[in-house]
């Protein structure tokens, strides 16, 4: 039984290390937008087919193709919010309607995909199926273990460049007051653009590590952005710490729950979860923190 | 064979313009977006088809379909009455995906994945509608019995009081009015008929899976509701017609299956985006969302 549940809290760090990926850049854009970038989640499985075409069809080199993928997604994430978002917040638009209109950006890729690619799953064969590696009585996987560093990494990375420096410290002061940061002189739309190129080269980070890890097909990017919110909101979602923080629980919560539950289950969990933390706590647990202050 | 095709889109014109109805009048006139519509949709199929197979009547099976689809819709407006705007569009969205993973896994129930096939024609006190013409009456029936009583709805004063609560709803408490009870009764009424459809749906299309019920759906009647104008009856009616055609289009000129189901949902985001940023009180709309 130890050993099952040392295996089910290795998958959910596994797991949660790709949420947060999704989770950082989710928040990151909602921070200084303050809308939810639910196309977010079509951006990481874009970036899987991109590296499909690359890597499989095309048969550039593996770390061309990743170059380059990191680079397209960003550059996608940045488009959308110049074409799209940007000329509707200029309208003043509501929160409302950019929702709509990120859910309509979702299954309008997803659709995409769908018609270039087919409905079926890619599989990009760069790794071998190799055995794992033993881990007391749990096995995991090198490429399993690569993930957990890469997003610790890119976290503690994320966290250093919001905190030192002065780019991160701008697009701090626009999230925490739009207004007073336009009077001190902060370009903010200079600052959301950034936001959209960073949020979206983390979601290409994340497409990259699934799409090597399991296989990607059009439909995933919906369950990712329902994982990477769900992260988001029960760490606190204008905070790209407390989402990341966020994203770990529901990976292990998700994974840990198939013990007790049938497998089937393992989506119900985490929409349980987004369910009842946006009824009952919607600014997330970060604010316990700030309540006790 | 024109004219049994024409039959065909008609009946599915009549089932989305009743759901359309129904979303707007939570989106339209009460400010809610519910991106559950769709679910409360499959729950009254879901109801309707499965006590309908077990041998009750389908007149029963029709009523209990709508009574289930408005508690739910109850349960939803009850669980999340403090939220507002995008946030309660998103509480409702986690409720639309808590209900189609079960309705995934609930397998003895509802057959799970592979969805319930062979769904009888209803009959009614032994008269079975079996051919598309009576149908297609038989929705229109339904369709006009929603529309004078959803006129009727707006035209109250329970109807100007929901607009009021769009509007403003601090000043509405302000006045005294309980705008909790006011959501509780239309979401009720909206997804009693949303449940009325869904019913409708499943007995004309004859097979029902959870995928038919889950967010690439919701696509379609939002884009109805914003492309007719929110808080506009007429507009509904007018945008099922123009985006029901539209999407039966592509199936007409003889496309292979694998690009008119992806191109449908391409069609309506695009309408949808388009709409947002050119128009966005869509053709008969009187108001902006909030």
């Amino acid at each position: 039984m130890s050993s099952l549940l040392l295996q089910l809290t290795l998958n959910g760090l596994v797991a949660g290390s790709i949420y947060s990926l999704v989770a950082s850049g989710f928040s990151l854009i909602y921070s200084t937008n303050r809308f939810m970038h639910f196309a977010h989640g079509v951006i990481v499985i874009l970036a899987g087919y991109i590296l499909f075409s690359f890597y499989s069809l095309i048969g550039f080199s593996f770390y061309y193709s990743v170059l380059s993928t990191l680079i397209y997604s960003s550059f996608i994430g940045f488009l959308i919010n110049k074409t799209i978002y940007s000329p509707l917040q200029k309208k003043k638009t509501s929160s409302v309607i950019l929702l709509i209109a990120s859910i309509s950006l979702l299954i309008l890729f997803q659709n995409l995909i769908q018609l270039f690619f087919g409905a079926g799953v890619k599989d990009i064969d760069y790794i071998d199926i190799q055995k794992g590696l033993e881990f007391y009585e749990a096995t995991i996987t090198q490429l399993q273990i690569i993930t957990i560093i890469i997003s610790s990494i890119l976290c503690v990375g994320l966290f250093i460049f919001m905190k030192k420096t002065s780019l991160g410290k701008e697009m701090r002061a626009v999230s925490n007051n739009k207004e007073l940061a336009d009077i001190v002189g902060i370009n903010s739309s200079k600052v959301k653009d950034l936001s959209f190129f960073i949020g979206s080269f983390l979601a290409g980070l994340a497409g990259i590590l699934i799409s090597l890890e399991q296989n990607v097909s059009p439909s995933m990017g919906t369950n990712l952005i329902i994982k990477g919110f769900t992260g988001a909101v029960i760490g606190g979602i204008s905070s790209v710490p407390a989402s990341i923080f966020g994203s770990y629980i529901i990976g292990l919560v998700e994974n840990l729950g198939i013990a007790f539950l049938p497998s089937g289950f393992k989506e119900a969990i985490s929409f349980f979860l987004l369910f009842i933390f946006l009824l009952f706590r919607p600014e997330g647990l970060a604010s316990l923190r700030r309540r006790v202050k | 064979m024109i004219f049994e095709y024409l039959i065909h889109i008609l009946i599915l014109v009549g089932i989305y313009t009743i759901l359309a109805l129904s979303l707007n009048l939570a989106l339209g006139y009460s400010g809610l977006l519910n991106l559950a519509h769709v679910s409360l949709f499959g729950i009254g199929a879901y109801t309707s088809v499965l006590l309908n197979m077990q041998g009750f009547p389908f007149v029963l099976s029709i009523i209990a379909s709508g009574i289930v689809s408005a508690l739910f819709g109850f349960i939803l407006v009850f669980s999340t009455k403090k939220l507002k705007g995008d946030y309660y569009a998103l509480a409702s969205l986690g409720f639309a995906f808590v209900v189609y993973s079960l309705l995934l896994n609930l397998i003895s129930i509802t057959r799970g994945p592979l969805g319930i096939s062979g769904i009888p024609r209803p009959s009614i006190f032994s008269f079975v509608i079996n051919d598309n013409f009576t149908y297609l009456i038989f929705v229109l029936l339904f369709l006009l019995i929603t529309l004078i009583l959803f006129s009727k709805v707006v035209r109250s004063p329970f109807g100007k009081l929901l607009e009021a609560m769009r509007d403003d709803e601090l000043s509405l408490r302000i006045l005294g009015k309980n705008t909790y009870r006011l959501k509780y009764k239309s979401m009720s009424i909206s997804a009693f008929f949303a449940g009325l459809a869904g019913s409708l749906f499943a007995h004309y299309i004859g097979y029902i899976d959870p995928n038919m019920f889950y967010i690439n759906e919701i696509i379609l009647i939002i884009s109805i509701v914003i492309v007719g104008g929110v808080a506009s009856l007429r507009g509904s009616v007018v945008a099922t017609v123009i985006i029901i055609f539209l999407s039966e289009l592509l199936r007409f000129i003889h496309l292979p299956s694998s690009i008119v189901g992806p191109g449908r949902q391409i069609i309506y985001s695009i309408i949808l985006l388009l709409i947002l940023m050119k128009k966005p009180r869509g053709l008969f709309g009187r108001i902006d969302l909030e």
